[in-house]
């Protein structure tokens, strides 16, 4: 990469920066109240939501994969398969190393997005 | 306008009479390196413009929760990528799209946007990084581009500085075999 030049950044529209502070704290001035009496009828909608999910849903059924995720999990925590057996299963293992450094980043899972940042 | 440093930000944001002006100087101080980077994720200016604001407006909410134990540059780049990694997340969802789809999107604003720099090389490596995945092509961004450490970098994505390594080692090889193929 040494020989690559530094990626140039994009043009921001002529005095953007010279209007956006205003612009953001006139946003932030013209935020909408929500009434307290509307934050009770959204608790109240989610809860009824739950139980009507609840409610209607089918009893659970076996499902074949999850069966066979057990038996693969089971092989692997007895230490029968070693990773490279599991990699060795797999067309191509670049994509499930990739897969594991993506799970394995802190970011490679929505939570991260989600989490509280503060 | 001049810029604050973050002690003087700081200060003026926890006096009510002060807060407003805080709240100014926190964007003017750091508006330009927050668009930047939320520019180099989003690409489409409009978008950058929506995000960068929305990263300042969720700084300003939770700001008495910071409790200065990184600067604020790295509190706030934290927002920005969180809010840009988001946008694209959803955007990639909206109408069961296909990433490759929007991806797509994208590189026909870098072929027509009327607001880019730059030559064909610079055309080139922006498609390249759009092959790399999202996550991927914030810490390839923070690394090459920023330059900034991977300590730092560690902070703003609260990820191991291994995983980090092992993510820009990714892109970099993806984007050398891209331009290579050319």
């Amino acid at each position: 990469m040494k020989q690559l030049p530094k990626i140039k950044d994009f043009k921001a529209p002529e005095g953007y920066f010279e209007h956006l502070p205003d612009q953001i704290m006139a946003r932030r001035s013209s935020r909408p109240v929500i009434p307290i009496w509307s934050r009770y009828a959204a608790a109240a909608m989610v809860i009824l939501s739950i139980g009507i999910w609840v409610l209607t849903q089918p009893e659970a059924t076996t499902d074949p994969y999850l069966a066979l995720d057990s038996e693969v999990n089971l092989y692997i925590e007895s230490q029968y398969w070693t990773a490279e057996d599991i990699l060795s299963l797999t067309d191509d293992s670049g994509i499930i190393l990739e897969e594991i450094i993506e799970e394995e980043t802190v970011f490679g899972n929505e939570q991260w997005i989600d989490e509280p940042l503060f | 306008m001049n810029k604050f440093g973050d002690q003087e930000i700081l200060d003026l944001v926890n006096h009510p009479s002060t807060r407003e002006k805080g709240f100014k100087q926190l964007v003017v101080s750091h508006q330009e390196r927050v668009y930047h980077l939320i520019r180099r994720m989003v690409i489409i200016h409009e978008d950058a413009d929506d995000l960068t604001q929305n990263t300042f407006i969720k700084a300003f909410k939770y700001i008495h929760k910071f409790e200065g134990q990184s600067s604020l540059f790295t509190w706030l780049y934290r927002i920005a990528t969180n809010e840009a990694l988001s946008f694209l997340e959803k955007k990639k969802k909206r109408f069961f799209l296909p990433i490759e789809d929007y991806n797509e999107t994208l590189a026909n604003y870098l072929d027509h946007g009327i607001l880019l720099t730059g030559n064909e090389i610079q055309q080139k490596l922006q498609k390249a990084l759009l092959t790399l995945p999202d996550k991927q092509r914030l810490v390839f961004h923070l690394k090459y581009q920023e330059d900034l450490p991977y300590q730092e970098i560690s902070e703003i994505t609260k990820t191991s500085v291994g995983s980090l390594k092992a993510s820009y080692h990714h892109a970099v090889k993806k984007i050398e075999q891209y331009l290579g193929e050319d």
